[in-house]
């Protein structure tokens, strides 16, 4: 039992369905046999961007508890990790296993190191790779308003 | 960080049972560099992550993976630490009690082997999360509703396990399980009620079996590694609604507990509603430093200011009832009329009929937003919860209320409180929130919690479940005939696991092997 306040139901659902739908497309993803190499590499990127919504999604979409903490912290333009550009894939994976500040390290079962390869690639994909609809931290649905 | 071996374990033989583990698992799932005992330590630890330090980690993807990694734990006399996601967050996480031992993650296992909406219930493995269960319920379109706690980052069954809670009508999680597949400390496996008929079409249907029925014995326990849980799923109601209340003066608490308790026990409250002070909305939605800055508790003139600023009561209260439409308006007037002989606030209230969007409804969906409270103090967020059980009325509510704030004020940590109604008892759930990285502060709430520890016991209030620093502390209150139910347990643990490699330590049942680590 916890007493924590119930936040947001709205934006959880919003989290919940994107969970959702990226673990299916995971699933999809994963019985891909022999490709060309930008097929390969779009496929990696969709497969890195699912497992990013189903392994980080937890706090790291629109409306989360990483995204809103982020927001409080740098501010909104750094608050969605999915739409920022100023993360090594280094410093990804290394931030992922060691935490900071409230976010906890995460262990290899987990997010194994394969996955969380195809997590930071798809973080730090290039601006060619990026669409110009991707989400804005306070734009989407679910977004809970950052009331300070 | 150097490795820490369990107690009389060479370097050789630890060394040999995690080759022999690898042989099992594959080399990939033992986990055993400095940054794997990292990220299995306690992660909002008040300043004592260095007594729950474990060895190494092993995961298996199968029962049968768990029966060979314990017989040959047992061989190696090297004790395995189990969690199902190891989210157990303010009460260790994923970190073991005895410090060396190697936690045994079954985040791996993550099957859900059955849901049946015909008489609502589903079979799992430890490593299936809530967010895993609400997605294939979701996507397959059953109308079965989960119980989810606030933070729902965790296991289904280890939220079970641990006796956690949820909001809903079966929001008392541990009382739902029915039916059990567990490994023994020997590597046997049993199934438990009549899942130990092999041909039982009811394992997930009657709790009970033949003979003492064994569930709750491995609940809260070191008996076994649960491998399967049966655990009931609500159907989905016609409707449901809402209540919320504001209490604007701290003594309230005391006459909503009055009113609400005999309504809770008598069916108009299915669902445990809770009554939690402001700060709980305030840690998550601002930070201490804008509004205080001072080394002790905030003050409570700081606090009215927070209250008035979002527009909160000092308590608040989140009521929900489901059913059908007509009982629920009807439960809604009793209620209403309950509280109107002592407030003339009205109730915010939420209705929901089935059909519409589930997020406007009082089913449980999963989030973790409520983590945000851990950035209250700013740094690396902790917190640890302090949760006696007393009976339902005023005068134990209030003096519990009372006694802790004033604890929390003189030691100088900022309150942070519930009372959340059973249909006899009352939980009241007490938060300390820090910034791990700032020690005087988690040395004052390493401090207030054996203070809190002490008082309920004086009170003879238990604590439902704590932090794995304070396990022996609270077993100890329960003293009854010089703590002869601690010596059963012992006694049990001696029979089932000689070489006590399950779990040392856990609720303060350590095996013989290693009663001298005893705190």
């Amino acid at each position: 039992m916890e007493i924590f306040p119930e936040t947001g139901c709205i934006a959880r659902l919003a989290i919940v369905i994107a969970l959702g739908a990226s673990l299916a497309a995971f699933g999809v993803t994963r019985i891909v046999a022999q490709e060309k190499t930008s097929e390969a590499s779009a496929r990696k990127m969709a497969e890195g961007k699912a497992l990013f919504q189903a392994r980080c999604g937890y706090c790291h979409l629109a409306g989360g508890t990483g995204t809103l903490m982020l927001g409080r912290r740098l501010g909104k333009d750094k608050a969605l990790l999915a739409s920022r550009t100023d993360l090594s894939a280094e410093y990804i994976k290394k931030i992922t296993r060691v935490g900071i500040n409230s976010m906890p390290p995460h262990t290899r079962i987990e997010v194994p190191d394969s996955e969380l390869d195809l997590i930071a690639a798809y973080l730090t994909r290039p601006e060619s790779e990026r669409g110009a609809s991707e989400p804005k931290a306070d734009s989407l649905p679910g977004s809970e308003p950052i009331r300070e | 960080m150097s490795i820490v071996l369990p107690p009389n374990v060479s370097e050789r033989s630890f060394q040999k049972a995690l080759d022999a583990f690898a042989g099992v698992v594959g080399k990939q799932w033992v986990l055993a560099t400095d940054e794997d005992r990292h990220t299995y330590m306690d992660i909002y630890a008040a300043g004592d992550a260095d007594r729950h330090v474990p060895s190494a980690a092993v995961g298996p993807q199968s029962p049968e993976e768990v029966q060979a990694i314990i017989r040959i734990a047992n061989e190696h006399k090297v004790p395995l630490w189990p969690i199902s996601r190891g989210k157990n967050l303010g009460y260790g996480a994923a970190a073991p009690c005895m410090s060396g031992t190697v936690v045994l993650d079954l985040g791996r296992m993550k099957r859900i082997l059955e849901v049946n909406e015909r008489f609502g219930y589903c079979l799992i493995e430890p490593g299936v999360g809530f967010f895993d269960l609400f997605n294939y319920l979701q996507a397959n379109k059953i109308p079965l509703w989960m119980s989810v706690p606030a933070n729902a980052w965790g296991s289904v069954v280890g939220n079970a396990l641990e006796r956690g809670y949820g909001y809903t009508p079966y929001g008392d999680n541990t009382s739902h399980i029915c039916g059990m597949e567990v490994v023994l400390a020997n590597g046997e496996m049993v199934r438990t009620g009549t899942g130990a008929m092999s041909n039982s079409p009811c394992w997930q249907l009657f709790k009970y079996g033949y003979g003492p029925a064994w569930d709750q014995l491995f609940v809260q326990s070191n008996f076994g590694v649960v491998t399967k849980m049966g655990l009931w799923l609500m159907p989905e109601p016609e409707a449901t609604l809402g209540l919320a209340m504001q209490l604007q003066e701290p003594d309230d608490v005391g006459w909503a507990v009055d009113e609400l308790a005999p309504l809770r026990l008598n069916g108009v409250l299915l669902q445990s509603p809770s009554i939690g002070n402001s700060l709980r909305i305030a840690a998550s939605q601002s930070q201490r430093t804008q509004w205080y800055d001072g080394d002790g508790a905030m003050p409570d003139d700081v606090l009215r200011q927070v209250l008035q600023k979002f527009g909160l009561g000092w308590w608040n209260i989140d009521l929900w009832l489901y059913g059908y439409d007509d009982v629920n308006e009807a439960h809604a007037r009793i209620i209403k009329n309950a509280f109107a002989k002592h407030s003339k606030q009205e109730f915010k209230v939420t209705k929901w009929h089935r059909g519409e969007p589930i997020a406007n409804s009082g089913a449980g969906v999963p989030s973790t937003n409520a983590l945000q409270i851990v950035n209250w103090r700013g740094g690396r967020g902790g917190h640890l919860g302090f949760s006696p059980v007393m009976p339902p009325t005023s005068e134990h509510v209030l003096k519990q209320f009372h006694s802790t704030k004033k604890r929390y004020e003189e030691i100088g940590v900022d309150y942070y409180g519930s009372f959340t109604l059973m249909e006899r008892y009352t939980t009241n759930v007490n938060l300390m929130v820090y910034d791990q990285n700032d020690s005087a502060m988690t040395a004052k709430v390493r401090a207030l919690f054996k203070v809190l520890v002490a008082d309920a016991a004086k009170e003879g209030y238990s604590e439902y479940r704590t932090h794995l620093s304070y396990m022996d502390d609270v077993a100890l209150t329960f003293d009854y005939n010089n703590h002869a139910l601690l010596r059963l347990n012992e006694t049990v643990k001696d029979a089932l696991d000689p070489n006590g490699i399950l779990a040392p330590g856990k609720q303060g049942i350590w095996p013989r092997t290693y009663r001298s680590e005893k705190t």
